[in-house]
């Protein structure tokens, strides 16, 4: 593994390059999300060329090419490993200054995703423990997409977060404990025990839809959502997460075609990270970036740093406006880099070191903090002390309650299969559809396909 | 009023979307076209098109955005233009829909609706009947209608009830079967059989088109004595497992018939209900009759051979009889 050029023989995805930093002059900004995805034709010397213009908000535009290459052992045996090549000593681009997050509401950021970050450290510890039940998935790297994306829902909107996006959970009103115990499978979980990790929703307070772990199948289901609300009178935005992995299913296509042809509000992250379990990005897909994707829905996708919570914030703020708006879905395309294996047990081997290198040096939360502390001023360094004591103090409460919590009795597998004996009172939770009044019915005696 | 099995279902979904403001229909082609079926005919002229959605081809798409709906308290009705496509959407039901209220405890609301069934030459991937794919998952309602009055009060019990159910309407039956449904509002339960015919001699427990094959046999073998008492399941999940217990002791032999192939199928199922419940009541052995352990085949011969028949009854009969 390294990052040179080798002679090795490459594999027919591998030799193509992704985001080249000189290729991108595109605009960047608000005014550009009005219509993102306006075609051009006018005023083109060939009248027959349509352009069409991603806005991108980074600060760089790493540019690195997986492949897989195979070379000899010492007994002439053929091994099949990934290289990386690009450019690694690149200078760490700052933050971006938001347009509209304040001292008070970066400071909240930066708290929510420092108790991400110390909540999974706790879930390793107690997986090492032998408290957790199998495995233990994590969002190092990815704590800045997750917590600056919830933050920009209003209370009233809708968000189903994939197995890594546990900072969206915690933005959104859930305890550390909820996730503990679901890794521990304790009785007092969100679904008391019947399901693991991230596996849990609400659709009372806090308006979570349940992952399951087929991928793709919460874009359909929120865009459901906003449409269910949508018919009660109310535009609001649906948010939801897929990976450059989860991309590739045929559902993703299918529930972002059908929010866009609905105009439903739907703000869909897609969490670039370069890897899916061990498959990099470029075995997934050949278009350049996936927030090109959007081009394709008619709908505006944009890219951005999802190292750099501004950044983030910026994007989910300005498409939960468009959803409220009702001017239909969003495609938010994450740039960054899944800092750990695909859960506890996998120590991530083949991804090349120079990737993990490069990118450790993009903490979002060093980054971050570095950014509110020093650069902006907003914490005095006590302050700041202050702050992480308190997060480690929260976790350590929550990790006590979790881990000294029941396990559920056996037959507490039984029941619960039905919605039966009254158990839950449907009604529409925006308020009464308005209806139409119209014509009596009439019989039909239209001609039909099979007789 | 004398209504067909179509019209039956047509009227029972118009009357529940006039009823309550929160049902609404989903679904390709349901909207002006009204339907491959004309089931939803008319519909997007009195309900707008705003509670009568025409989608993409995007079955997976569909079924997610009933849920996704369902979630909100809204009361979705998603048409399968052919319930054989119902397989594109099978993790979306399998995996969400399904499992939702038994792991995170949200209430699941929606109706997953569209014809099946052979008998109209329709070949192998517009003639099947998929409900064990479904009977197989627990957390769904499974019902297959076999008359219009049945058709119209299930059809209403399923849009009323808060579990997803799914409903097999048979497309055989779709304007072939008549019958005098109540002017008034009903509801049929779900998860209750019915005894179609009454008799002594040996039990058919079947549903949807199959009951009207099995009551034709009847016919034929009472002039040679035979006298068939037949249970219309109505609901294959949940089953009802007290009416097949009741009509096994009643008349102590058993013939299971079903239009879906036979390994795996509905008949093996009931078998071991037969045998749980009611094992010393028999006086013979479980007879199926089920369709062949292939696809469905396109040419009128070959699916004739494929599907049950009345004669297939009376041979069974005939012989379970003399056991």
């Amino acid at each position: 593994m390294g990052n040179k050029k080798t002679k090795s023989r490459q594999s027919s995805n591998g030799s193509r390059p992704r985001s080249g930093a000189g290729a991108r002059k595109n605009h960047v900004g608000a005014d550009a999300f009005v219509r993102p995805v306006a075609r051009s034709a006018t005023g083109s010397p060939n009248q027959h060329l349509r352009t069409y213009s991603i806005p991108d908000y980074r600060l760089e535009h790493p540019d690195f090419t997986v492949r897989q290459v195979t070379k000899k052992d010492k007994y002439g045996h053929d091994h099949v490993r990934f290289e990386v090549e690009g450019e690694f000593d690149a200078p760490v681009p700052p933050i971006r200054d938001s347009k509209y997050l304040d001292k008070r509401q970066a400071i909240e950021i930066y708290r929510w995703m420092l108790l991400n970050r110390k909540m999974e450290t706790a879930l390793e510890n107690l997986y090492k423990q032998g408290k957790v039940v199998g495995g233990v998935y994590f969002g190092l790297g990815q704590e800045a997409c997750s917590c600056a994306s919830a933050y920009a829902l209003d209370r009233d909107d809708w968000f189903a977060p994939m197995i890594r996006n546990q900072g969206s959970m915690l933005v959104r009103g859930f305890g550390a404990r909820d996730i503990m115990m679901q890794y521990m499978a304790k009785a007092g979980s969100p679904t008391r025990g019947r399901n693991a990790t991230a596996h849990f929703g609400d659709i009372e307070k806090r308006n979570m839809v349940s992952p399951i772990s087929m991928l793709g199948d919460l874009i359909p289901v929120m865009a459901g959502v906003a449409l269910g609300a949508r018919l009660q009178g109310r535009n609001l935005a649906v948010m939801t997460y897929i990976g450059d992995g989860g991309q590739s299913t045929g559902v993703t296509y299918e529930g972002i075609n059908f929010a866009s042809v609905q105009n439903l509000g739907l703000v869909l992250i897609v969490e670039s990270n370069h890897w899916a379990y061990s498959t990099p990005s470029q075995m997934q897909y050949r278009c350049q970036d996936l927030a090109e994707r959007a081009i394709g829905y008619g709908i505006p996708g944009v890219i951005v740093d999802g190292t750099d919570a501004c950044q983030v914030y910026d994007a989910a703020h300005e498409a939960v406006e468009r959803a409220h708006r009702s001017e239909g879905p969003t495609l938010i395309e994450a740039k960054m880099m899944r800092m750990k294996g695909h859960a506890i047990h996998d120590a991530a081997g083949y991804v090349p070191k120079a990737m993990f290198e490069f990118w450790r040096k993009r903490d979002p939360i060093a980054r971050f903090e570095n950014y509110v502390v020093r650069e902006k001023k907003w914490l005095t360094p006590k302050e700041n002390q202050d702050l992480i004591a308190g997060v480690e103090a929260e976790i350590e409460a929550e990790r006590e309650i979790a881990v000294n919590s029941p396990m559920p009795t056996p037959e507490s597998a039984e029941g619960g299969v039905f919605c039966e004996n009254g158990c839950h009172k449907i009604k529409p939770k925006y308020g009464m559809p308005k209806v139409k009044k119209g014509t009596a019915y009439k019989a039909t005696e239209a001609a039909v396909h099979l007789k | 009023m004398f209504l067909t099995y179509l019209e039956a279902i047509r009227q029972g979904i118009w009357e529940e979307m006039e009823r309550d403001p929160t049902v609404f229909c989903l679904g390709e082609d349901i909207g002006v076209y009204g339907g491959a079926f004309k089931v939803t005919d008319g519909f997007i002229d009195r309900f707008g098109p705003e509670r009568v959605i025409d989608t993409p081809i995007a079955e997976s798409a569909i079924v997610g955005a009933a849920f996704g709906a369902s979630l909100t308290g809204m009361r979705p009705v998603a048409e399968f233009q052919f319930m054989d496509f119902i397989g594109c959407a099978f993790n979306q039901i399998s995996n969400m829909v399904a499992k939702t209220h038994y792991l995170w405890g949200a209430p699941v609301p929606l109706v997953l609706r569209g014809p099946s069934g052979g008998y109209v030459h329709g070949g192998p991937f517009h003639s099947q009947n998929p409900e064990m794919w479904f009977v197989h998952n627990p957390g769904l309602k499974v019902i297959c209608p076999a008359t219009p009055y049945d058709a119209k009060g299930l059809i209403k019990a399923a849009i009323r009830d808060n579990n997803p159910c799914v409903f097999f309407e048979h497309k055989y039956l779709y304007r072939r079967i008549k019958e005098e449904v109540p002017a008034e509002d009903y509801v049929v339960p779900i998860g209750k059989a019915r005894v179609a015919r009454e008799g002594r001699h040996l039990s058919i427990i079947t549903y949807a088109a199959m009951v009207h094959t099995a009551l034709e046999a009847a016919e034929t073998l009472s002039q040679e004595g035979i006298d068939l008492e037949i249970v219309d399941l109505r609901t294959v999940a949940p089953l009802d497992r007290e009416a097949i217990a009741e009509t096994v002791k009643k008349t102590n032999k058993v013939i299971i018939l079903h239009e879906h192939s036979r390994t795996g199928g509905l008949a093996g199922e009931i078998a071991a209900v037969v045998n749980e419940e009611v094992f010393d009541s028999l006086d013979g052995p479980i007879v199926r009759i089920a369709g062949l352990d292939s696809a469905i085949p396109f040419s009128p011969p070959q699916e004739q051979y494929y599907l049950p028949k009345v004669e297939d009854v009376v041979r069974e009969a005939r012989r379970l009889k003399a056991y």
